[in-house]
């Protein structure tokens, strides 16, 4: 008996051993093909995957993907994502990741510092068209990695029929963080909640940048949010929050604060572009307008946000990709796409034209003049992660220990 | 206490009803029964009434939902969260991977399972106790710490993001070999020695002779493979992204959370979860018994 | 047994026997070997890496960190301490919570509808444990909706005079909540002592907060989904409970608390300590619903170690240190479950073992 149990034992390990070789030399990934990923000419099958704001902006690119397709006679799927970071995490890690695919300004350094974009923006045609800071913000080591696909900024969103009926008129919008606390408050003695902001970084930081101040210092290497003007900054937001002039959108069962918005809950919003393209979708009764976020004590300040078209490393169709990223960039198509789901165009040509076409958002592109563009470090995800998780709990929470944290767990992450 | 002899051998006299002492007993015991139906009740109430409401308000307008979602009926009564789910969302895409996934899995659990469990019950090889012992173990392991590592193994195989990473990994599994092993350890090896003396060989035997008998075993084995298959969500997670390979569960997952689940739209999200939750809901009517039994021999596991 | 005349043509069935019995196995093997075992070797070595996601993680160019990934998580002061110790705490709750109220529940219910007395035995059984059947994914979904701040459960609260909180939105614990009420602290500003100090990251403050409101929607949850299938193992045990001795019990003139007590519990022992057990094992995994309704939000106080070694490899690309949280989790799953076993061992077994050595 003995005998056959040393025969089994052995029998398993053998089993084991050969388990592991073979995975490991398994057809799963080959390192040394890294830079040569066998290229396809011919008709490719473009897999691009999208970051989706929603309806909108999800219709918009598929048909321009099938305008594409059908004229290069290629084909292109659009798939929206659920959670871009995490499904392209994943797809990354697997080794099939789509050939294109939107890179977000805030994670950019992220994926080109572990290698996994294509480098095109240093040949790309027409580079110079684009904008030179959304070109900075996709700029790693010195290359350019990726061409911008658009740029929305915040900007006030006012429902001008609960305004009017809080009896007041446009000499009313607020320019300073006074006159915001004042209207806020006529508002709210009317009976409607005065404005949604999203607890994220992505709209309570461009109080920040009214104030003066910012998370990170210029060239993004230091953590500066330990400082007086952000302390009173986070402190006014929280003043606003806890006298109700202010309400998180989770509190008014929306999901952002465009919902809040669009389903008549809130008189004012602070929002970027894509709102435009979801009232129109979703909510196409709401009257309103948009407005330049109230000035800081410091002067004005509002938020930029930019993505870029990613190509993958490892994509097997890359001069196709290179391709439609170009059809996708033209000045005509940036210009379709603002029509569709409002975003502003990355192309200065274009720009020129959408401020001809679009007067009515003369804040979001007066915006783009002084915007502060995202926290732009690798490995700063799970960092800007529990910041969120700290701003959430601002109304009751400490702004001085919020700042201090941030501070410290970015120190460990810059390390700086 | 005053038990001082084993009851189960003495205590042949019938003994007093407690009904019978009185009528202050009588009364308290209808006290009793209505304190107990009223129980019963108020907990059917709470585990039955979120179906109700799940299924009143897949039939709601947005706005009516978000008014009155205790209501179980719907003013205006439409269909159009139904319909939008069909055409805009990609749930028949989801309904018919968890269809193909369900049915592979489940049969491939009820015949592995059983020639694993009967191997380990009734035929004697080397390494069959150590194998065992191996098993006992790994029923052990919580599923979530292999979250991580299977996705490394899907890949290193090169089977990640297709229909073999949503089947191969989950088409045997640890308990069920174990029910079926403790089955055959519970009948009686006659029948098949005397087929094995008639000179059938052991897959025959099995086959022919063994599988008929274990009939109530493998109900219950499908029952369970069945509910656990089609209900499964933590392996879709890791196994697929590719979105025309999700099941029922990840596609639901996805149309809820996340930035596609942003605007609440609950009557969609309602109605797909109800549709998901049909097939099971109807198996486990008709199947009651094998459902019930499976939960027990799960505590006989312990 | 089959006598004699077996071993002569045994011996060639036997024979079979022994590739036949491979054979059978041979898939289970496969399939739990390349799925089970396999991968908590490969996630071991991956722990004690800082493998990025990018390529293999067998090849030479993977940084190896040791136990680098694991002391992180207990040792230094940074945030993936915090973020582990959080979800800890998190669970920890969770578990404090669900665990006792789930297994009363279903020795109540199996008792209720035990009684001898009580007609509707079927329904009421059916009625309890359909929850545990369905998806848990769906009953998110329902959930979910039920406690939205106009929702369901706010309703019913509010036909009792109560104002509902905002459910998914509120991080504040409930034991903070439920000292603030008594009037002994102050929620909104923690006394100095509890928040200036702490162990491993967290303040005694943030350590003593108890599970937060969102976290109480998804305990509800789980308890009502699982309670239906411990009760059936209550219901099974009871059945197997001699009504003889319950009589012989109500002769003896005692009550029914007494009864209880010290007849049907005791009899209910093993069915018990499994319920804990099985209870304990499961509430310490909890990730469906963290990852359907609520992602760790608000306020990380929904965020469970599960959850967070699922995020922090696929979203931050640190696989080593998911791994080496999951193994972790892994680990304290492992030790309760002992612990467990030996606080709840029966204390009468050596004198049983005596007993049958002696009559042996």
């Amino acid at each position: 008996m003995t005998r056959s149990r040393l025969r089994a034992v052995a029998l398993a390990a053998v089993a084991t051993g050969s388990l592991v070789a073979a995975s490991a030399c398994g057809s799963g990934f080959d390192d040394s093909n890294q830079g040569t990923t066998q290229q396809s000419s011919g008709p490719a099958s473009l897999q691009i995957m999208i970051g989706s704001s929603g309806d909108a902006e999800t219709k918009a690119v598929q048909d321009a993907a099938a305008a594409w397709a059908s004229s290069s006679g290629n084909q292109a799927t659009v798939t929206p994502a659920q959670d871009l970071a995490q499904q392209l995490g994943q797809a990354l890690a697997g080794g099939t990741p789509p050939d294109v695919f939107y890179v977000d300004a805030a994670r950019f350094a992220d994926y080109a510092s572990v290698g996994a974009l294509e480098p095109y923006g240093e040949n790309l045609a027409g580079k110079d068209a684009f904008l030179p800071n959304l070109r900075q913000s996709f700029t790693f080591d010195g290359k350019l990695y990726c061409a911008p696909k658009d740029t929305s900024t915040l900007a006030l969103a006012i429902n001008t029929d609960l305004w009017k009926k809080a009896g007041l008129t446009d000499a009313d919008i607020p320019t300073s963080w006074d006159q915001l606390t004042a209207v806020a408050q006529k508002i709210k003695a009317k009976g409607t909640t005065p404005m949604a902001i999203g607890d994220t970084r992505d709209r309570i930081g461009a109080f920040l940048v009214q104030n003066g101040g910012w998370w990170v210092n210029e060239d993004g290497k230091q953590a500066t949010a330990d400082t007086p003007q952000n302390e009173e900054a986070l402190s006014y937001v929280q003043s606003l929050l806890k006298q109700g002039l202010a309400k998180f959108p989770k509190a008014l069962d929306a999901g952002w604060g465009g919902e809040a918005f669009g389903k008549g809950k809130v008189a004012m919003t602070i929002e970027g572009n894509w709102l435009k393209g979801a009232l129109k979708a979703d909510f196409p009764d709401v009257k309103y307008t948009i407005k330049e976020l109230p000035a800081g004590p410091k002067g004005k300040g509002t938020l930029s946000f930019t993505q870029c078209w990613g190509i993958a490393a490892k994509t097997k169709f890359k001069d196709q990709a290179v391709k439609f990223v170009e059809a996708m960039t033209t000045a005509d198509q940036q210009m379709a796409f603002a029509k569709a789901f409002g975003v502003m165009p990355s192309r200065q040509d274009a720009q020129a034209t959408y401020q001809q076409q679009y007067p009515e958002d003369a804040a979001f592109i007066a915006g783009a003049q002084y915007a502060q563009g995202p926290v732009n470090a690798p490995k700063m995800d799970s960092v800007l992660a529990d910041l969120d998780a700290g701003l959430q709990g601002l109304q009751n929470g400490n702004p001085k220990t919020i700042l201090q944290r941030f501070d410290k767990n970015a120190k460990t992450a810059l390390g700086g | 206490m005053a038990l001082a002899t084993d009851p189960r051998t003495d205590r042949s006299a019938a003994p007093a009803r407690p009904r019978h002492r009185g009528g202050g007993a009588s009364q308290r015991a209808l006290a009793s029964r209505f304190l107990g139906y009223a129980i019963l009740i108020f907990f059917s109430l709470v585990f039955l009434y979120p179906f109700v409401i799940q299924i009143a308000n897949s039939f709601k307008t947005e706005a009516d939902a978000a008014a009155n979602p205790l209501s179980p009926v719907p003013h205006p009564f439409i269909t159009d969260a139904m319909v939008r789910i069909f055409e805009g969302t990609a749930f028949p895409t989801w309904l018919g991977n968890s269809v193909v996934v369900t049915v592979v899995v489940t049969l491939a659990r009820v015949l592995l399972d059983s020639m694993a469990g009967y191997a380990l019950s009734r035929l004697r090889f080397p390494g069959r106790g150590l194998l065992f012992a191996g098993l006992i173990a790994l029923m052990a392991v919580p599923p979530v710490v292999l979250l991580i590592p299977k996705f490394l193994v899907l890949n290193q195989l090169g089977m990640y993001n297709s229909y073999a990473a949503l089947i191969v990994p989950i088409m045997v599994d640890a308990a069920g070999v174990f029910i079926m092993k403790q089955f055959f350890d519970s009948i009686p090896a006659s029948v098949e020695e005397a087929a094995r003396i008639d000179g059938a060989g052991v897959f025959r035997t099995f086959w022919s002779v063994v599988l008929p008998m274990a009939r109530p075993a493998l109900i219950t084995l499908t029952i369970l493979s069945f509910q656990g298959s089609w209900n499964e969500f933590p392996h879709t997670v890791v196994a697929v992204q590719n979105p025309s390979l999700f099941t029922l569960p990840r596609g639901l997952a996805d149309l809820v959370s996340g930035s596609l689940g942003a605007g609440t739209q609950y009557p969609l999200k309602l109605g797909a979860a109800l549709l998901a939750t049909i097939p099971v809901a109807i198996i486990f009517v008709i199947f009651q018994r094998y459902f019930v039994r499976g939960a027990t021999e799960g505590a006989e596991r312990g | 047994m089959t006598a004699t005349s077996a071993p002569r043509m045994s011996k060639g069935i036997r024979g079979n026997e022994r590739s036949a019995g491979w054979l059978f196995v041979a898939p289970v093997v496969l399939i739990l070997g390349l799925f089970m075992l396999l991968p908590i070797l490969m996630a071991l070595w991956v722990s004690l890496t800082a493998w990025n996601g990018q390529g293999s993680p067998f090849t030479a160019g993977v940084p190896f960190v040791g136990a680098d990934n694991y002391t992180r998580l207990f040792a230094v002061d940074n945030l993936a301490r915090l973020n582990f110790m959080t979800s800890v705490r998190n669970n920890a709750y969770y578990v404090l919570f669900v665990v006792p109220v789930q297994t009363a529940l279903a020795l109540g219910l199996a008792l209720v509808v035990n009684n001898r007395l009580l007609k509707g035995k079927d329904f009421f059984r059916t009625a309890f444990y359909f929850p545990s059947v369905t998806s848990s994914v769906a009953i998110s979904v329902v959930f979910l909706f039920m406690f939205t701040n106009g929702g369901a459960i706010n309703e019913i609260l509010a036909a009792f005079g109560i104002r509902g909180p905002q459910w998914f939105s509120d991080p504040r614990g409930v034991i903070h909540l439920f000292l603030d009420r008594l009037g002994v602290v102050d929620v909104n500003a923690p006394p100095a002592a509890l928040a200036d100090h702490g162990v491993f990251g967290l303040t005694w403050w943030d350590w003593t907060s108890g599970p937060s409101v969102a976290m109480c929607a998804i305990i509800a949850l789980v308890i009502w989904t699982t309670s239906g299938t411990f009760m059936l193992m209550f219901l099974a045990a009871l059945q197997n409970v001699p009504i003889q001795l319950d009589e012989a019990g109500m002769i003896d003139g005692a009550n029914r608390w007494q009864r209880f007590r010290y007849i049907t519990l005791p009899q209910l022992r093993p069915t018990t300590f499994l319920v804990i057990t099985l209870g304990l094992i499961g509430t310490w995994q909890v990730f469906d619903q963290i990852y359907v309704m609520s992602q760790g939000n608000p306020a990380k106080t929904t965020l469970t170690p599960a959850y967070l070694s699922y995020r922090t490899a696929f979203r931050d690309f640190d696989y080593g240190s998911g791994a080496a949280i999951s193994f972790v989790l892994f680990l304290i799953i492992v030790l309760l479950t002992v612990s467990q076993r030996w606080l709840m061992r029966d204390r009468d077994q050596p004198r049983r073992r005596r007993l049958s050595r002696g009559r042996a």
